[in-house]
Parts: C-alpha cells; structure tokens; sequence
C-alpha cells in the first residue's frame, strides 16, 4: 500500500478529524475581510491544514506598520494594495490552497454589492465597525453563512461567531461506552445468560468480560426483586458484594474491572434532556423539502426511540477493552456491533421513508452519514446563535452583562470598551490614542491636554453605552481599562494577532468541518492575565 | 545530526540590502504605544521609552525547538522587535511537518529545522539575526544557557524538558544573577499549555510532573496471548515478531518499507484472530506514539509563551504567574493558575522524599518502582547509599554495572537499614536525590 504526499502532509490532523473533516476543509471558500495582521494569521492558520481557497478583500494600501508586524508583509511592500500583496506570501504556505485577492474597500462592497459575500463558506471579518459590520451580518445571517467578527486591540482579542444555526454529529466526546447492562437487548441477555460460569476452568474463569460478569448478576439481580434493579445505597453495595462473592481468588481482575463498573450499571439507561429536546425541537417535528440532513435523521431517531428503540436511541456499539481472552471479547463485540447495525438499518429505513414523503430521492443522505449519526446519537449538538441585530438592537444582553461586570475575574469589561471604541471610530474615523496615564511621583510624566480629552471622550461614550444598558453600578476600575484603551491606541500586536489566529481558525474549523463543538457566541481574551471568557451575547 | 560540530552558525543574510531596508517609518508604531507609554498595570518598575533599547541591543533569547511551536516562536519573537535569537533543533524536516510548521516547504524535505528557520525568518524579517545550533541540547553547558536573558521551550518530549528545567533550576547556585526565566509550551490535539519558570523561585517542570498523563502500554502477556485490540495486534509485530525475525535489523519507524511490514504482520495477527481495525495510518500511530499535532493549538500556546516573554523584558505588563492550561475541542476553555512549588521536589525542593516499600522488595523491583512512581519517574536510575558511598546498583559505566549487577535480586533491607538514605541519579538526567527508605 503506497500513502499518498497528501495524506502523509495532514497525517497529524488526519488523526483529529479524518477523511470527512479533511474533504469539508478542502472543499471550503473562506473569504477574509480585511488583510491585517490577525487576519493573516487566522488565514495562515487555516492554508496550512488545506482549506480550499481564500480570497482577501481589502481596499488598503500597505503601511509602515502594517509591514512591521504582519509576516506576510515586507518593506518591499509599502505602498502597493494589501490585498495582493499578503495573498501573494500566504498563497506560498500551501500548493493545494488556491488565493484570491479584491482589492476594494469592503463597506464599499457591503454597501452596494453585498451579495458578494454569498459565494462562501465562511466570512470572517477584522477591523470592520459597527454600522457596516450590522449590515454584513444580516445579508450573510438570511443565507445561513457563518461570520465570524474578530477585534484585536493591543493586548486584547474578541471574536464572536455569528451564524444561525450550526449542529455537530461527530462531537468527539472523550468517552463513548454505551453497553446497556441496565436494559440488556435480546442477544446479549441469552449470550450472559448461557455463560456458565460453574463450568469454567480457572483460566476461562478468569477472562469472562467483566460486562458479562455484571449480567449475569443483575439478572440474578432481578429475578430475586420483582424485576427491579438495585436502586438504594444499600441495594447497590448489596449488589458489588454479590459480584465479589463470584470471585474464585482474590485477584481476579475481570471481577475488579466489574466492580469498578458496577454502581454505574445500576443506573437506567435514560435519553438525555439535551438529547431529548433536539428531538422534540420543531425542526425535528415539522419535516419539509428545506431540511437539511442533520434533521431528517434526527427524526428518523426520534421515530426509531417511540417504536423499535423501546425509547432508547440506536446502539453505539462500540466495546471499551477489558481483561478477556481473544474469543470471548471478540464475541462479546460482535453482539454488539451486529445490534448496532440492526438499529442503524432501521433508521436507515426511517430516513428513507422520510425522504420519499418529502419529494426527495434516498441519496440525498448517505448510508455513512447515518450510520454515523447512530454511532454519536447520544452527543449530537445543536447550536442556535443570537444574531448581531439582537445583540447589538432589539434585544442586548442588558442583564446579564450587569451581572458580569461587577465581577472582575471577568473579561467582559473589555466587550463594553470595544463597543464604545467603535462608536468613537465611527465619529472620528480613528481609535483612541494617547497617553493617558502617569505615575504621580514621576515629574517627567504629565497628561496633555489632548489625553485628557482622549480620555475624557471615551469614557463618555463607555457611560452613555452603560445608561442605555440600564448599568448604573459604575464598574470597578473602569478608568483603568479605559487608560489601557488609550495607551493601545488601536494597535494590533503580534503576539495577541497570532494568538487570535489560533483561536479562531480552529472554531472556523469546526464550523467547517461539522466537527467539535465551536464557542457560543463570544471570546474575550485578555493578554495581560492570560485569562480568556466565554459570553454568550 | 551535526555531532561533530559544536559551534553555533549564523546564516548569512541573502543580500546586502537587508541591512540597508531594517528599519522604516512606522514599522514599531504598533508595539511602541506600549513601550512608550505607562499603563494602568504594569510594573511600576517600568520606565516609558525604553523598550525599543531593552529589545534591540541588549536581550539575547533562545528558543529550544524548531518544531510545530519553534517556528510559531521564532515568527512571533521577531516581529516583537527581538534582535538577537538563537535556535536548537537536532530534527530534519518531514514532510508530515508540513501542515503547521509554516517556515518550511516540500523542498526543504530533509534539512535540519533549526537551519532552514533561522533562515526564513532573516530574509523574511528585516534586521533581526538568528543563529542556530543542529544538535542536541545536552552537548551545551551552562555558560552557553548563561549567555541568554530568557529560554522559551517549544519541545515535543518530556525527557528534554526535564533535563534543561533541571539544567537551569542547578545553574543558580543561590546566586540571583544566574536566574534564568524558562517559558515552557506544549501541545496535543487541540490542547495545550504555556507556563513561566523562575528557576528555585516558582515551581518547575519537575513539581508538575505528576500533572503528565501516562502513555499508554500495553501488558505483554496481553499482546502474546489474548489479543483484542488492533494496537495489540501493531504491538505483537513491532515488539515480539520484529526482534524475532529480523534480528539483526534495527527497527527505523521513519522508513516506510519497516512500517509496511509491521502493518502486513500485525494485519495477518488481526485476521487470524478476526480482530477488526489494523490501518497503516493505525500502525504508524502506535509504532511512532504519533500525537495529534494541528496549527491552531500551535499558534495560540507559542502566541501565549511569546507574550509573557515580550512582558517579562520590556516589564510592559504584569506576566502570567505561572500556568496557562488551554482546551479547545468544546468551546474554548483557558485555565489560569499558580502551579505550587513542591517542597519535595527531586529538582527545586529543599525536602528530601521519603518512601515506603515492602521489607522483602528487591533491589530490581525498587529500581522498577522508581521508574514508575509518578513525582520520581527515572529512566536508568543508580543507587548509591549515602551513608557509605557504596554503590547498590550502577548502570554505567560498564564496569561499575557489572560488578554491582548481582545486587539486583537481593533485598533491599539486606543493603539499606530503615531510615537510611539512598542517593539517586540518572545519567539521562542532570538530577541527583536522596530518597530516605522505611520499610512496612
């Protein structure tokens, strides 16, 4: 067998999100807006695992700062259009990516040919403000493309997923055992059942897979209690002592392993809420021909849990190692994975019928893609997302960010200042720059009378955002980070830029991908604690 | 390797006009507003306008690795205005590296890391010198680690980490002058950690040893007798079919044809034994102990070790005391902390460990125990009794092994008296403790 140059590249991601992940990634357009320095290191962050193209839109003309901090930028570069030159040193990370360039400024494109932006998989935008960024959002909001707004202001980074909806099959959750020891289906009932462990010989004995071990308990178990399984303290510790007492030598470690598993046994093998309400979620119920996939065999499931599923989801059907011989653990994972199958051809059957009723042929779905979903039934996730008209208009978050601010583990001070930066961009069309800050004992150190305005006007625009918020508990502090906000002048950083990068080009992964479970809805990231926090806003 | 050659080499620049074009107007506006200007929470030891002098001309910066985090390191340090770094990598580049280690290219297939970055980095940034060194971190001693004002640690293997964590906590000498801040970063998967070492002030590498979690290993009598999993299957052909059938070859996990191999033995195991799963991607994985590597989590622990580094000289901001944990696969989650020093500690600690062992626990079996425990962790321990000096087992050299081999299968209790100390050391490591021995 030869491995191909490709996969050998992504061998080490490969093993994060496999052949799907990576056949989403090299089949997506990601537009960035704005070429700034974390712009470019989000881009360079997605090129290298092998995104299909990027186009860079950007009227700007490159700087001597920009050329200072961006590395796909040099001093050769001064003066030309920063669109092409950054596509022209990120294109050479990758041979696989293709780069695009548009050199225009992108509130002229917003303004008059927005649905530009439809062409993509994922807009992610920098440095673009409040009125323009509104107008984006909503275009791209109606389409169903994901945005992703992303601030970087000296040691600070914000970024905020706008999208609104995005639902996950493969979560990789860490731990996937489902052996319904609880509620033991027909074939591994009659198999424990059949065991006789009297008969063994010590060997055998001791290499029975301690999942039989706890059947054939609990079936002792319940035969003595009306069918019931051990439900009190006392009843379980009754139930281990039972299982201790099968022991034939002290050390038998398939009876340990059994023990160990044997309060979680005892436990019904119930949906969980989450679950369940994705299940009962509207989308689920009412099915049309503008469903998507997620959907249909989400209903496909809810149908199986009422009817073969004796309300219980499909099978995983995987089997975690344990202490057994080779036959009797291959035997015991056979079982397993032939209900596994069972249920998933009975889904299958469901989302087909489903299909047909809804007008569409049955390879709208893929046999693989269900067979997954029954694999991750009980992890699957839905993500709805507050749209940045609700944030930002009809419905802010008033409330809660009150309860935030008067925390100051909390980062969510940094949102408020980011939001009244932006509306002084809006007036002044620059950030808040200066010196505002002195030590008193330091002679040399004055504040201008500039600064003092500097200061002064933001921290106006901090309390007007605060009254409409109905805020009227001042934060603690406040003229610090305000202070800080004026002496970071809107500069962007390396550090915190690539540090960015990171960050969200593993959530536009995500989102790409279908894989993981991405943020909701807002990072902040503070740079001089190292702390990063999570609102959903 | 380059074993041969010890001495450090600066590449020289491309053309001669790099020195001409190092610096142009506005090219430090951004990280000037803060070395300009006092903020709210930094140090009140810092001194507005300085910073462009701290970095340019007086701080030296070593970046250990040239890897997934090295390259991401070096990027980062040299468009913070750092001017005068080194780089120590004893890898060449594979091809597997390409997805995150942005400096190189298809074509650089083969050459040592730390050269082809310290190259790209001086032709692409403007006036900043990066000299490299192709070998290995042990052939340097303390007055090359002297010679730098910060290390920052972009390593893959926890053996290394631990011997320039111990090599740098030794150096001081409760002298002040020969501290030597250490920033360590790590990652696997979309999980990672960046952390600021004080070396004898907070705690060390070695304290949170503890935090590491255990590779996994396989029992041998599972993967000769009672297969079950795929990996059981790679093991049985790399670890017992391997030796026996071609045993005068050494195993090279980099060579595909060895790989191969092992896949299409492990492949024949699995189907006799109807096991399902044995890929040739799954047989590199357990042979290489390969961990997921992506250039997300790469640029975000690098991000994030490169900013406390930038702190800590220009005294801009308050830095990170001391940990950073970073998780990424649901949401985004940062744990920031201050890891306790442990007083006990075999590196930094002022304690002396005490263990309880079995009265009849043979020397071998004690040896075994010390390779286990979790806070000790030695490769080849040697034992020494403290009282006496007399050697209880050395593994080198040859000589002193030899002789103190039949040592081995006797008791412990025979050698050491409860409440005697034991003198460990490990040649793979620059650690010597002493471990008071009581028996139950």
């Amino acid at each position: 067998m030869n491995i191909d140059k490709k996969t050998q590249k992504y061998d080490r991601q490969l093993r994060l999100w496999q052949a799907s992940g990576q056949l989403a990634l090299e089949t997506s357009k990601v537009c960035l807006i704005n070429g700034t320095a974390t712009g470019c290191e989000i881009l360079k962050d997605l090129i290298l695992p092998g995104i299909g193209s990027f186009t860079v839109v950007d009227g700007e003309r490159v700087d001597g700062s920009d050329a200072g901090i961006n590395f796909f930028l040099d001093a050769d570069k001064i003066g030309s259009s920063r669109a092409q030159a950054v596509t022209e040193l990120l294109q050479e990370l990758n041979e696989d990516v293709k780069g695009y360039h548009f050199v225009e400024d992108p509130v002229v494109l917003i303004e008059n040919q927005p649905e530009y932006f439809l062409q993509f998989t994922i807009v992610i935008a920098t440095e673009l403000h409040e009125k323009f960024l509104l107008k984006l959002a909503e275009i791209l909001w109606n389409a169903k493309v994901p945005l992703i707004v992303v601030r970087s202001i000296g040691f600070i980074g914000y970024f905020r997923i706008v999208v609104p909806e995005h639902t996950v099959v493969e979560t990789h959750p860490e731990n996937v055992v489902d052996l319904r020891i609880d509620t033991p289906f027909p074939a591994i009932e009659k198999y424990a059942k059949n065991l006789d462990f009297d008969s063994l010989d010590d060997t055998d004995h001791a290499h029975i897979p301690y999942v039989i071990i706890l059947l054939k308990y609990l079936d002792q178990w319940k035969r003595e209690h009306d069918g019931n399984l051990p439900k009190t303290y006392s009843e379980k510790k009754e139930y281990q002592s039972i299982i201790a007492r099968g022991k034939r030598t002290i050390d038998e470690e398939n009876f340990g392993e059994a023990l160990t598993n044997a309060w979680k046994a005892c436990t019904p093998n119930k949906i969980t809420r989450e679950i369940q309400e994705i299940l009962n979620d509207p989308a689920c119920e009412n099915i049309t021909t503008k469903s998507s996939s997620f959907w249909i065999i989400a209903r496909a499931i809810r149908d199986f849990v009422t009817n073969e599923g004796q309300g219980l989801l499909p099978l995983a059907g995987s089997v975690p190692d344990m202490k057994s011989d080779t036959t009797g653990y291959i035997t015991l994972q056979t079982i397993y994975r032939q209900k596994a199958k069972e249920d998933a051809a009975a889904v299958r059957a469901r989302v087909n019928d489903i299909l047909i009723s809804i007008g569409r042929t049955t390879d709208f779905i893929r046999e693989e893609e269900i067979d997954s979903f029954c694999k991750h039934a009980a992890y699957i996730k839905v993500i709805r997302y507050r749209s940045l008209q609700e944030e930002y208009i009809s419905d802010p978050k008033k409330s809660e960010i009150n309860r935030w601010i008067q925390d100051p583990q909390e980062n969510i001070i940094y949102y408020v200042l980011i939001r009244a930066i932006d509306r002084f961009y809006e007036s002044h069309q620059r950030y808040p720059d200066a010196a505002t800050f002195f030590n008193g004992d330091n002679s040399e150190e004055a504040a201008s009378e500039e600064s003092t305005t500097e200061f002064k006007e933001l921290k106006t625009n901090i309390q007007s955002m605060l009254e409409e918020w109905k805020i009227t508990n001042s934060p603690e502090h406040l003229d610090d980070f305000i202070h800080e906000m004026c002496r970071a002048g809107g500069s962007e950083l390396p550090n915190i830029a690539a540090l960015m990068g990171g960050l969200v080009s593993q959530e536009a992964i995500k989102l790409i991908t279908h894989q993981y479970i991405p943020i909701n809805n807002t990072i902040i990231f503070d740079g001089v604690k190292s702390t990063s926090s999570t609102y959903v806003l | 390797m380059a074993a041969t050659q010890m001495q450090t080499d600066i590449p020289t620049p491309q053309d001669a006009t790099d020195t001409v074009k190092k610096d142009w107007p506005g090219r430090w506006s951004n990280m000037n507003k803060f070395l300009d200007r006092r903020g709210p929470f930094c140090d009140s030891g810092f001194i507005p306008g300085h910073g462009e002098d701290i970095l340019l001309n007086q701080c030296r910066i070593l970046v250990i690795g040239a890897g997934g985090l090295g390259c991401e390191i070096l990027k980062n340090l040299a468009l913070s205005g750092f001017k005068e770094i080194e780089v120590i990598d004893m890898d060449t580049i594979d091809v597997s590296n390409l997805n995150r280690q942005f400096l190189f290219r298809q074509s650089d297939v083969g050459s040592p890391k730390a050269k082809v970055a310290a190259e790209f980095i001086m032709k692409r940034v403007a006036g900043v010198k990066v000299s490299y060194y192709y070998g290995k971190i042990q052939d340097k001693d303390e007055d090359y680690y002297l010679g730098f004002h910060l290390i920052i640690c972009g390593l893959d293997s926890v053996e290394a980490r631990r011997w320039i964590n111990a090599t740098l906590v030794n150096m001081v000498q409760d002298d002040p002058e020969r501290i030597r801040v250490l920033i360590d970063g790590g990652t696997e998967g979309f999980k990672g950690q960046a952390r600021v070492i004080i070396p004898t002030i907070t705690s060390c590498y070695e304290c949170s040893l503890e935090m590491l979690s255990k590779p996994t290993s396989y029992p041998i009598c599972t993967i000769a007798n009672t297969p079950r999993l795929p990996e059981h299957c790679i093991e049985w052909a790399s670890v017992l079919q391997w030796p026996k059938l071609r045993e005068n070859e050494k195993m090279d996990t980099d060579d595909p044809i060895h790989i191969q191999w092992l896949y299409e033995t492990a492949l024949a195991r699995a189907k006799e034994f109807d096991i399902t799963g044995v890929t040739y991607s799954l047989t590199q994985g357990v042979v290489k102990n390969i961990i997921p590597a992506i250039a997300s989590t790469n640029a975000i622990v690098a991000a994030s070790c490169c900013n406390e580094a930038f702190k800590i000289i220009t005294n801009s901001q308050p830095y990170l005391n001391n940990y950073m944990m970073y998780t990424g696969n649901e949401g985004v989650y940062t744990f920031t902390f201050e890891h306790q020093k442990k007083s006990d500690c075999p590196v930094c600690g002022i304690q002396n460990i005490s263990v309880e062992v079995k009265r009849d626990i043979t020397v071998e079996d004690f040896i075994d125990f010390l390779k286990e425990k979790p806070d000790i962790q030695l490769k080849k321990p040697s034992l020494t009794k403290a009282s006496t000096n007399e050697k209880i087992y050395w593994q080198s050299p040859p000589f002193f092994e030899q002789k103190t081999r039949p040592n081995l299968e006797k008791k412990l209790s025979s050698i050491v008296e409860e409440g005697d100390d034991i003198l460990i050391t490990d040649s793979s490591l620059p650690i010597s403790l002493t471990v008071k021995i009581s028996y139950v």
